[in-house]
């Protein structure tokens, strides 16, 4: 039972990850590393902001998301942008992300060095007895959030207009801008929101664990979650993280933290090996 | 100096492994480091707990890295190359993971010390020009042209009959051999190994190296590793600022010279013969 609830609240985090992931994979079909980058940065925001100025969770929270959309954004325009303009190959939006998350790494280990740091506690009481299991009040504020950023993000993405020119895009780009999509536009608030994900779950991250430069790392597990899932689909991402999120809590109490990726490598080999078309079912090829 | 060129050109053959990866068939290993720790901790290890001789614990270097490769390229070159991506990423923290674990076998993370030194600077210039021989022939072999059909497009390929998964997993398998060829020249000329040396950043600044150099061009792989691992070292006086300063001019070669900086530019024999002709034909014109 205590497994299942922390396994919950991890899958919450890691779902923010994935969707955010999973929305640039949507319209601009490549594994967007720079999302790292962005969660990272803004895990040190919000420690410094709540730290210096005392704010509250809410606000700590709001401040944060709003700055990761925004550096979201700075990165589609250094890193993108020009490559989206110059029509390259794919691969290069890859490596271009991977060199801003190296980039984003290197930078707060100079300004802040490598130690790592850990955000105040905005509780008096960290947690409450459900029965015989423990569940902390930030775990749970974690997973009520994460739950209501995922429930809006889906309604916006399925009944508004933006929404729809969302999917269209991820359809087919150049069709949707010859129908008029302002896909610029698009993708600029694409990255927005996948900004705004990355800042809430840099931050939930920070709380969970220590604020320290490798953070960037954890968005792997995002990646995991969405090939669980099944490639460019919202839902299956969602259902991949909780997945993920309750098997990795169930490996680290079983067979110990140092064992458990090699078990999650194994295990997505072969699922990949089994079930490449991930839960959702989509069968992914590439088109020709 | 001796030594910096000498770990310039061990990573030269990781930069190598990752240029026939990635700009041959289009895919990116994370994981390529790590067949270079493989490399080293087998080989190591085979000398220091049977003492076999060099010859054959590095025979059993390059063995258990084209194992490897052959385990995650069977159920993964099959799949779109993000999959490929992500495994190969798997690997090396699962290799890295393993290492740090089985402290009885590799030292955890201590490290395995004490492996005998068998190398020195000529052994590795020979090698590494030697290889760079074999993978210029190898890029203007059949295999090589059908992986540059591959890498621009996989179905069009298959139809004019060309076995991709068998291609790509040749060419996967001979990267891994490469690198872990380097891994072993590593072990023995430090005679020390740790698992933290080979993760996800040594990969990653393969592929990058690669991409500086451009794709298409052998000569900018090779120039653009050697100059950009010689580069940290002599940039020292800037030391916290060097990885920052590379990813920025990283950053303005993607966006202003997309095609890398050799573009399709290769150095070879016949091109003298054409300078030379040129010249004569001048003259000639003159007269």
């Amino acid at each position: 039972m205590q497994h299942i609830v922390n396994g919950f609240s991890l899958g919450a985090v890691y779902a923010l990850i994935a969707v955010g992931f999973a929305l640039i994979y949507n319209i601009l079909k490549f594994a967007n590393f720079a999302h790292g980058g962005v969660m990272v940065i803004s895990a040190y925001f919000g420690y410094f902001l709540s730290k210096n100025f005392h704010t509250s969770l809410f606000t700590t929270l709001i401040i944060t998301t709003l700055f990761g959309g925004l550096c979201a954004v700075i990165v589609e325009l250094i890193a993108f942008h020009k490559i989206r303009h110059n029509n390259s190959p794919l691969i290069y939006y890859f490596v271009s992300s991977l060199v801003i998350t190296l980039m984003i790494e290197n930078l707060i280990a100079i300004f802040k060095g490598a130690t790592s740091y850990a955000y105040p506690v905005f509780f008096k009481e960290t947690s409450f007895l459900f029965g015989e299991t423990v569940i902390s009040y930030v775990n749970t504020l974690i997973f009520i959030i994460s739950s209501v950023i995922l429930i809006i993000l889906m309604w916006l993405i399925k009944y508004t207009k933006f929404g729809i020119a969302l999917r269209a895009i991820s359809f087919n780009l150049g069709v949707s801008k010859l129908m008029g999509i302002n896909a610029d536009g698009v993708i600029i608030i694409t990255f927005f929101i996948s900004g705004l994900l990355a800042g809430a779950s840099g931050m939930f991250l920070g709380i969970s664990y220590t604020v320290y430069p490798q953070l960037a790392r954890i968005v792997v597990k995002g990646w995991i979650a969405t090939v669980i899932g099944g490639m460019g689909s919202i839902s299956g991402a969602v259902i991949g993280a909780f997945a993920l999120g309750l098997f990795e809590v169930f490996l680290i109490s079983n067979i110990g933290s140092s064992l458990s990726t090699v078990f999650i490598f194994l295990i997505t080999l072969g699922f990949l090996f089994l079930r490449p078309q991930g839960i959702a079912g989509e069968i992914f090829t590439e088109k020709a | 100096m001796n030594s910096i060129i000498v770990f310039a050109l061990i990573n030269m053959f990781g930069v190598l492994g990752t240029f026939l990866l990635t700009a041959l068939t289009g895919h990116l290993s994370f994981g390529q480091a790590s067949f270079m720790s493989i490399g080293a901790y087998v080989s190591g290890l085979l000398a220091l707990k049977w003492g076999l001789p060099f010859p054959i614990s590095l025979l059993g270097g390059l063995i258990a890295a084209a194992m490897s490769a052959l385990l995650i390229g069977l159920p993964t070159l099959k799949l779109h190359k993000y999959f490929f991506a992500l495994i190969t990423f798997g690997f090396g923290t699962a290799v890295a993971a393993l290492l740090n674990h089985f402290t009885n076998i590799t030292g955890g993370a201590m490290g395995l010390s004490n492996i005998p030194c068998k190398t020195n600077f000529l052994l590795v210039v020979i090698s590494i020009i030697i290889t760079i021989g074999l993978i210029r022939n190898f890029v203007k072999s059949n295999y090589g042209r059908m992986c540059i059909a591959l890498r621009n497009d996989e179905i069009a390929s298959e139809a004019i009959g060309i076995n991709v998964y068998k291609t790509k997993l040749l060419v996967f398998v001979l990267s891994a051999i490469i690198t872990s060829y380097g891994g072993v020249l590593y072990g023995s000329f430090v005679t020390y190994v740790e698992p933290g040396m080979f993760g996800w950043t040594k990969s990653t600044e393969w592929v990058i190296y690669v991409f500086v150099g451009g794709v298409n061009s052998l000569t900018g792989a090779v120039v653009a590793g050697f100059i950009l691992n010689i580069l940290p070292e002599l940039l020292r006086f800037v030391s916290n600022w060097r990885i920052f300063i590379y990813s920025l001019f990283i950053l303005i070669i993607f966006n202003f010279r997309p095609e890398g900086l050799f573009g399709e530019y290769e150095i070879s024999f016949s091109m003298f013969n054409n300078v030379y002709k040129n010249l004569f034909s001048k003259l000639n014109h003159r007269n």
